[in-house]
């Protein structure tokens, strides 16, 4: 089987973490954030996989390189010259997606974890007998996204209603989708949207389902939604291999800890965290709701809550760093510096402390 | 005309990219150097007054950026003025004096008589031929070219003390925080070769410090000192402030304008300086117009010959239009430079800003700062590829590459 991740534009909404590698290799629970779908995609029998991208393809396919060959996986690039909106990437791909075999294809929004339960997508599409079904998740503001209106009992799809203003459903389309290879030929090698243009047009027909996503849901393409969504996933990683998760007195709540990590003594660590490759937290540190990325340090006796620390960045002793600071890559925090709420681009050093939130440029 | 024998070598500092980040957003897609200043790369202008110096044998670039950065530019420029100019690039961080003497070999290869050192992110009329000639009667070293300033700015700088009369550097003392002089260093040198001796002359006083010194472990830790490899010398504090007062160095004073091109507000304030200096010296540079067959021109613009500026438009005073920029009907452009590629479509209004390069400006709408250079949102800066959608507004805003603004924004960063 095959698979599409559409991997799109320049992820300014995760800047400044952006500024130093594309947003399909920020990293999300210590690992570049679209290895976490090509893994599911493996898993349930994907042998190739064609990345839809526009920007920085060398530092993608360097990227590709290393993992092909340890994933077991043929992954591809399929190269938009021209922003060709959410469906046209489809059609530029349309030669790596068609193998002849007539088994459908996922396609995937790169911005988007949950479980990935594709086995059962699978098995549901083919119930069906859909041409294409989409999974749908529930949410409580309906009106900020575009609402799916499903039949209740076959999971047809009815219609889309982007930001509704009165209530006509609360399922919102989860950005995975599994087509049948027939709907290529419904899509023009131009800019499309697949959701204003294409599914419409298969709902006519009746040929359009949607599954419920079984599971946690969130689109981590902003800083708040990357904090909340790692979570939901510390949670279903409780749930399904707790054996990953950190244990020990200075453990609270979920935690992962990669196992090149270095913890001092006297911390405590936790809930929602996250610390990767090659970290150093010094003794006596605290840190809550937060991820600390590659080859970052954190000193004596700080604390760090609601924040995401950027590659090889340091933190200083004592330094108090939390809601919703963004530290990017190489960003020094001196000691005793508080940070509410800082946003800093990559290599820059924090001498004093900031107060409101701001950019520091 | 001077000895026979005089040959100049000018060496250009054009420092490297992870200690450019007072210039984002424009650094991130330009190495500062080759930003546009009156649609000439910001390096350009002070390798055009060197060119005035006679006897000038060679232009050299030193800086951390990687040698792709500069190739086209330092091969296109030879060309041009017919005088070989060569990038060189600094492994590791020398110190402003060190950096000299580890290309020493270069510089000297030409047996130079005297040797010009710049920095590159200064903005002035580089006096050179003039300060040579001074600096060959005052049979030193080396001399600085200073400049009076206010009392309140002048401890951002080097504040210098200097003889009225013989003009000998008599003190020197990097950003002090008490008042010593309003007289400070603008970064433009003129150095014999004796210079080379003086900086060696530095590290073996340092090696020798280190050997003959037993110091008790408290004093190693505190020692200012510990902190420098042997090899780091810095121009001010390890050259220019023991050899004041040893007539070895002199000053020369210049009463025109000068600027140190730190943050893209001052780049547009630079900017201006030199169109108003065009004025004097390459006019031809200056576009006219007066709305009949091409657009109306207010004061000192520039306009590359490939942009095109429909004749409604009104543009200037003090604007800078770069490359293959396209300027639309009814367009009002004041105080702004306008990057290569740009669309500024009809009835749009550009003040106080810097619209970077293949960004577009839709129909009516308003990009504009206050204007005070010093300030942090003082002048509007759109990176490269913005897109700001028609009738919206961008008031003291920095916005950085790759946005579409859909909605109007006032006193904002947007990443």
């Amino acid at each position: 089987m095959k698979a599409l991740i559409l991997v799109g534009g320049f992820g300014t909404r995760l800047r400044p973490l952006t500024l130093s590698v594309p947003k399909p290799l920020v990293d999300f629970a210590n690992k570049p954030m679209i290895l976490h779908q090509i893994e599911a995609l493996k898993e349930v029998g994907v042998t190739e996989v064609v990345l839809a991208i526009n920007y920085q393809p060398e530092v993608m396919l360097n990227f590709l390189k290393d993992f092909e060959s340890k994933l077991g996986i043929k992954i591809t690039c399929s190269q938009e010259t021209e922003p060709l909106g959410t469906a046209g990437p489809l059609a530029l791909a349309r030669d790596k997606l068609i193998d002849g075999s007539g088994d459908p294809f996922f396609v995937l929004n790169s911005d988007v974890i949950s479980e990935y339960p594709f086995a059962e997508l699978i098995r549901f599409h083919k119930s069906r007998g859909s041409e294409a079904t989409i999974m749908v998740t529930k949410v409580e503001e309906p009106s900020k996204y575009g609402v799916v209106v499903v039949e209740e009992e076959t999971g047809k799809v009815d219609r889309f209603v982007e930001k509704p203003r009165i209530f006509v459903g609360n399922k919102i389309n989860a950005g995975i989708y599994l087509l049948n290879p027939s709907v290529l030929d419904r899509i023009e090698l131009k800019p499309t949207s697949i959701e204003k243009e294409v599914f419409p047009k298969i709902a006519a027909d009746g040929k359009l389902h949607a599954m419920v996503l079984p599971g946690f849901w969130m689109d981590i393409g902003q800083p708040k939604d990357y904090i909340t969504g790692l979570r939901l996933y510390l949670e279903a990683t409780r749930r399904r291999k707790p054996y990953k998760l950190a244990v020990g007195p200075h453990i609270v709540g979920n935690v992962l800890v990669h196992e090149t990590a270095v913890i001092g003594e006297g911390c405590l660590i936790g809930p929602d965290v996250a610390i990767g490759p090659g970290c150093v937290v010094e003794d006596g540190v605290r840190l809550s709701r937060c991820t600390v990325m590659r080859a970052a340090r954190i000193k004596k006796h700080s604390c760090i809550s609601g924040s995401i620390i950027g590659w090889h960045s340091t933190v200083g002793q004592w330094a108090r760093v939390e809601n919703m600071t963004i530290l990017g890559e190489d960003v020094h925090v001196c000691d005793e510096v508080y940070s509410n709420g800082g946003v800093v681009l990559p290599h820059k050093e924090i001498k004093s402390s900031i107060l409101n939130p701001a950019i520091v440029m | 005309m001077g000895s026979s024998e005089e040959r100049v070598v000018a060496v250009i500092m054009v420092g490297g990219p992870t200690k450019g980040t007072r210039f984002r957003p424009l650094s991130l897609n330009v190495p500062k150097p080759l930003f546009p200043l009156a649609g000439q790369p910001m390096v350009h202008h002070p390798i055009l007054a060197c060119r005035r110096i006679p006897n000038l044998v060679q232009v050299y670039l030193i800086g951390f950026y990687e040698e792709r950065e500069f190739a086209l530019y330092v091969s296109a420029i030879s060309n041009e003025l017919r005088i070989p100019v060569r990038y060189l690039r600094e492994d590791k961080p020398h110190g402003s004096a060190g950096g000299l003497y580890n290309f020493r070999d270069y510089i000297m290869e030409d047996d130079p008589s005297h040797i010009v050192l710049l920095n590159c992110d200064v903005c002035s009329s580089f006096p050179l031929p003039d300060m040579l000639e001074a600096h060959k009667r005052y049979g030193g070293l080396g001399t600085l070219l200073v400049i009076k300033v206010s009392a309140e700015s002048a401890n951002q700088f080097g504040e210098l003390v200097a003889d009225s009369v013989t003009n000998e550097l008599l003190h020197y003392t990097e950003k002090p925080e008490t008042f010593v002089s309003d007289l400070i260093n603008c970064g433009v040198y003129i150095f014999t070769p004796e210079i080379f001796t003086a900086i060696q002359g530095v590290f073996t006083q340092r090696k020798d410090t280190a050997n003959m010194r037993r110091m008790n472990s408290f004093e190693a830790l505190q020692s200012a000192t510990k902190a420098l490899p042997v090899d780091y010398v810095r121009l001010d504090q390890d050259i220019l402030s023991p050899l004041a007062g040893k007539k070895q160095l002199y000053t020369y004073e210049t009463l025109d304008f000068w600027e140190q091109i730190k943050t893209p507000g001052i780049s547009l304030k630079c900017s201006a300086l030199y169109l108003a200096q065009y004025r004097y010296t390459s006019p031809h540079l200056l576009a006219s117009g007066d709305g009949t067959k091409s657009a109306t021109i207010m004061g000192d613009v520039f306009i590359h010959p490939s942009a095109k500026a429909h004749p409604t438009a009104k543009i200037g005073p003090n604007v800078s239009i770069s490359a293959n920029a396209r300027i639309g009907a009814g367009v009002r452009l004041i105080s702004c430079i306008i990057l290569d590629d740009v669309e500024i479509k009809e009835n749009a209004v550009v003040i106080h800003s810097i619209v970077g390069w293949k960004s577009s400006i839709g129909k009516w709408s308003r990009v504009q700062a206050e204007g005070d250079y010093n300030a942090k949102l003082g002048i509007t800066i759109l990176g490269e590829a913005v897109a700001v959608e028609d009738e919206v507004v961008v008031v003291n805003s920095i916005v950085l590459p790759n946005k579409t603004l859909a909605v109007s924004f006032q006193d904002e960063i947007i990443l």
